[in-house]
C-alpha cells in the first residue's frame, strides 16, 4: 500500500472521521439541540471533504494573472459549490431550530425520549 | 419569442416566483389563496403538456441555463421519462390543490393556509426541478428545497404529533442529503464532472481504475436516496410524518416527494454509472433484499395499524419496495413495470388519502374499525376506495394489476422467477389490510360501536344522524372532483396500459443503450 498517498491525502480522512463523528452524535445524542449541533458537524465534513478536492498542493488563487505563465491554480467549482451548500445548511439549521423550540413550548423539554412519556 | 425557447427553465421559475408573492396574496385576502394556488398549478400542467408533446414530437428538449453548454452551465433536459413525470407531478397537484381549497379549512388553522399553499407550491417547483435537471449539484440543491418544502408542509398543522415527525423527517432528511453529497463529491473526484451526461462519458473510461471509489459512490447515493424514499429499513421517519400531515400533504408527499427521489437515482445511477457497470455490480443485490424486506415488512407493519392514514402510509413503504425491485432486478422489462407502478402507485395513494381526508371531513373518523355504514353513507369515496383497493391488492382491471403483472413478467426475464412469490405473497398481505376497510365500509351495518371517547372528541363535528338508506356524499365538489378523477385514472391505466407501457419502453431503452 502506498502510505504516502495516504499521508499527503489526510484532509479526506478527516472529513470521513469528522462525517462519522457528526453521524454518531445525530444518531445517539436524545439532546434535540445536540442532535442539531451533530448535523452542522456532519455538513461540515462533507464541506471540508470538498475543499480538499479542489485543493491542489503548491497552487495558488485561481485569479488569472496574464503575466504569470507556468502558475498552477486550485480548483475553484468545488469552492463555489460549498457557498451553496452552506446556504443550505444554515436554512436547514435554522428550521430545525424553529421546531424545536415549538416543541419546547409544547413539552417544555427538549430531550427527545421524553416525549414518549409525556404523550 | 425568447421566453419560448426557454420553456423548459419557465416550467421552474413559473412556480418559484409566484409562491413567493403568496404571502402577500394570503395576508391581503386569505381566501384567494387556495384559488391562486390552483391557477399557478394549472398553469404549470399547461406548460408541462406542451412541454411533453413537443419532446414526444420532435424529440428531446435539451435547455441550457444561460446559454452555457452542457460540461460548464447546467443542462434541463425535457426527454421521455422527465417529460412523464412533469406531467404526473402537475397533473395530480392540480387534482390535490383542488381538493384542498374544500378540505383545508376543516383541517388546519385557517390563518395558516396561506403559508401552507408556499410549501406546496415551492415543493411543486423542486420536485419539477429535480426531475427535469441532469446536474449533479443542481439535484442536490432541488433536493434540499424538497426536503424543506416537505417538512414545512408535515409541520403547517402545527399539532404536537406533526412537529414531532416533522423534526424527525428533518433530521433524517439533513442526514440523508449529507450521504448523498459525499456520493456527489466522489462522483465530481472520479469525472470531472458535474453533468450526468458528461460525467457518465469519464466514468465509463475510469470506472475500472477506481473501483472501490465507484462502489463507495454508489453505495452513499443508495443509503441518501433510500433514506429519502422510504426504503424499508431506512424508513422510520415515514408514518408519523405522513399520517400526521394534512390530507392533501399526505398525499403529495405519499404519492409524488417519495416518487422523485426514486427517479433521481434511476438517472444518476443509469447515466453516471452505466446500466453495464450498474448489472455487475453487488449494490443491485442490496437492493433487491431490501425491496423484497419492503414488500413484506411494509405489509406486515400495515396490517397492524388502526389509525387509516398510518395504514396508507406503511402501505407506501412497501409499494416503494415494489418499484425498487424493478429498479434492482435492472432489465427492460422490469425497469418499465417500475415505473407503471410508480405512475399508477402515484394515482392510487392519492385517491386512498384523499378518501380518508374525505371521511374525516364528513364524519370525523381516523380509525378503520369506525367506517360501518360508509358504502352507503358517502357511496362516491366508497366506490373510489374500492377500486384504490383492487388496485393495490392487483385485481385485473385495475391499474395496479398491470404493473405487479409486469414486474412478475420482469422478474422471470431477470432469472429470479422466486421474486414472484415475493410479489403474490405481498399482494396477499394487501389483501388482508384493504379488504377488511372495504367490508367495514359495506357489509357492516352502521351504528356500530363508536366510542365514547371519539363521540366527545368530535362532539364539535356532530358526528351524523344514522338515517336508513343511501346518501350523496355531503363534501363540497371541489373535494368531489379528484377523488373520481384519481379513481377513474386508475381503471384508465388498467384498460389502456399498452399505451403507457410502450411509451415507457422507449424511455427504458433511451437510458440503458
Amino acid at each position: 500500500m502506498n502510505f504516502q498517498m495516504l499521508a499527503v491525502n489526510y484532509p479526506y480522512f478527516i472529513a470521513v472521521i469528522v462525517f462519522a463523528v457528526g453521524t454518531l452524535i445525530v444518531l445517539t445524542q436524545p439532546n434535540l439541540i445536540k442532535k442539531v449541533i451533530g448535523l452542522n458537524i456532519m455538513t461540515n465534513a462533507v464541506f471540508l471533504f470538498f475543499i480538499a478536492m479542489g485543493n491542489i498542493i503548491g497552487g495558488e488563487a485561481p485569479i488569472i494573472d496574464p503575466a504569470a505563465q507556468d502558475v498552477v491554480y486550485i480548483n475553484p467549482l468545488p469552492s463555489a459549490l460549498i457557498l451553496t451548500g452552506i446556504v443550505v445548511g444554515f436554512s436547514l439549521t435554522s428550521l430545525a431550530l424553529a421546531l424545536i423550540v415549538k416543541l419546547y413550548a409544547l413539552y417544555g423539554t427538549i430531550n427527545a425520549p421524553n416525549f414518549m412519556k409525556m404523550r | 419569442m425568447l421566453l419560448w425557447d426557454k420553456l423548459p427553465l419557465m416550467l421552474i421559475l413559473a412556480g418559484l416566483i409566484p409562491a413567493f408573492t403568496l404571502p402577500i396574496v394570503a395576508r391581503w385576502k386569505r381566501d384567494f389563496s387556495a384559488p391562486y394556488s390552483i391557477a399557478i398549478s394549472v398553469a404549470l400542467f399547461s406548460i408541462a403538456s406542451y412541454l411533453f408533446i413537443h419532446a414526444l414530437r420532435n424529440g428531446p428538449w435539451h435547455h441550457y441555463a444561460g446559454g452555457w453548454e452542457p460540461p460548464w452551465g447546467i443542462e434541463i433536459a425535457i426527454e421521455p421519462l422527465s417529460g412523464l413525470m412533469i406531467i404526473l407531478i402537475t397533473g395530480l397537484i392540480v387534482l390535490i390543490s383542488l381538493y384542498s381549497y374544500g378540505s383545508l379549512r376543516k383541517e388546519m388553522n385557517p390563518e395558516a393556509s396561506g403559508w401552507f399553499y408556499v410549501e406546496f407550491i415551492l415543493c411543486l417547483t423542486a420536485m419539477l426541478g429535480l426531475v427535469v435537471t441532469r446536474d449533479l449539484f443542481n439535484t442536490y440543491v432541488f433536493i434540499e428545497v424538497v426536503g424543506i418544502s416537505a417538512v414545512a408542509l408535515v409541520v403547517s398543522k402545527g399539532e404536537r404529533l406533526a412537529l414531532e415527525a416533522g423534526l424527525k423527517y428533518l433530521i433524517l432528511a439533513t442526514l440523508a442529503s449529507g450521504f448523498l453529497m459525499f456520493g456527489i463529491g466522489f462522483t465530481y473526484m472520479i469525472t470531472g464532472h458535474l453533468n450526468l451526461a458528461f460525467a457518465g462519458k469519464v466514468m465509463a473510461e475510469n470506472a475500472a481504475r477506481y473501483p472501490y471509489l465507484v462502489w463507495a459512490a454508489m453505495s452513499f447515493f443508495v443509503v441518501g436516496f433510500g433514506i429519502k424514499s422510504a426504503l424499508f429499513p431506512l424508513h422510520l421517519w415515514l408514518p408519523d410524518a405522513h399520517s400526521s400531515a394534512p390530507t392533501p400533504s399526505s398525499a403529495v408527499l405519499s404519492s409524488l416527494v417519495v416518487k422523485v427521489y426514486i427517479v433521481a437515482l434511476f438517472k444518476i445511477f443509469f447515466l453516471v454509472f452505466g446500466s453495464a457497470f450498474y448489472q455487475e455490480s453487488s449494490i443491485r443485490y442490496l437492493v433487491l433484499i431490501l425491496a423484497s424486506a419492503a414488500m413484506i415488512g411494509g405489509s406486515l407493519f400495515a396490517f397492524v395499524q388502526l389509525d387509516l392514514k398510518r395504514r396508507l402510509a406503511y402501505s407506501t413503504v412497501a409499494q416503494v419496495g415494489y418499484i425498487y425491485l424493478g429498479i434492482g432486478l435492472g432489465t427492460p422489462l422490469a425497469i418499465v413495470a417500475a415505473f407503471l407502478h410508480l405512475v399508477v402507485h402515484a394515482l392510487m395513494k392519492t385517491c386512498l388519502f384523499l378518501c380518508a381526508g374525505a371521511i374525516y371531513y364528513q364524519t370525523g373518523r381516523k380509525r378503520v374499525n369506525q367506517l360501518a355504514g360508509l358504502g352507503s353513507k358517502m357511496p362516491l369515496t366508497a366506490a373510489a376506495m374500492v377500486v384504490a383497493s383492487f388496485s393495490m391488492v392487483g385485481i385485473p382491471i385495475t391499474g395496479g394489476f398491470v404493473s405487479k403483472f409486469m414486474l412478475a413478467r420482469g422478474s422471470i426475464e431477470a432469472g429470479y422467477p422466486l421474486f414472484i412469490v415475493l410479489i403474490v405473497i405481498s399482494g396477499l398481505l394487501n389483501a388482508m389490510y384493504y379488504f377488511p376497510i372495504l367490508w367495514q365500509m359495506f357489509f357492516v351495518p352502521p351504528g356500530g360501536p363508536v366510542d365514547e371517547r371519539e363521540r366527545e372528541l368530535h362532539a364539535s363535528t356532530h358526528i351524523q344522524e344514522q338515517k336508513p338508506g343511501v346518501q350523496w356524499d355531503q363534501i363540497p365538489l371541489s373535494m368531489k372532483i379528484p377523488i373520481a378523477a384519481t379513481a377513474l385514472g386508475i381503471i384508465a391505466l388498467g384498460v389502456t396500459g399498452k399505451f403507457l407501457y410502450e411509451y415507457l419502453y422507449q424511455i427504458v431503452l433511451f437510458y440503458l443503450v
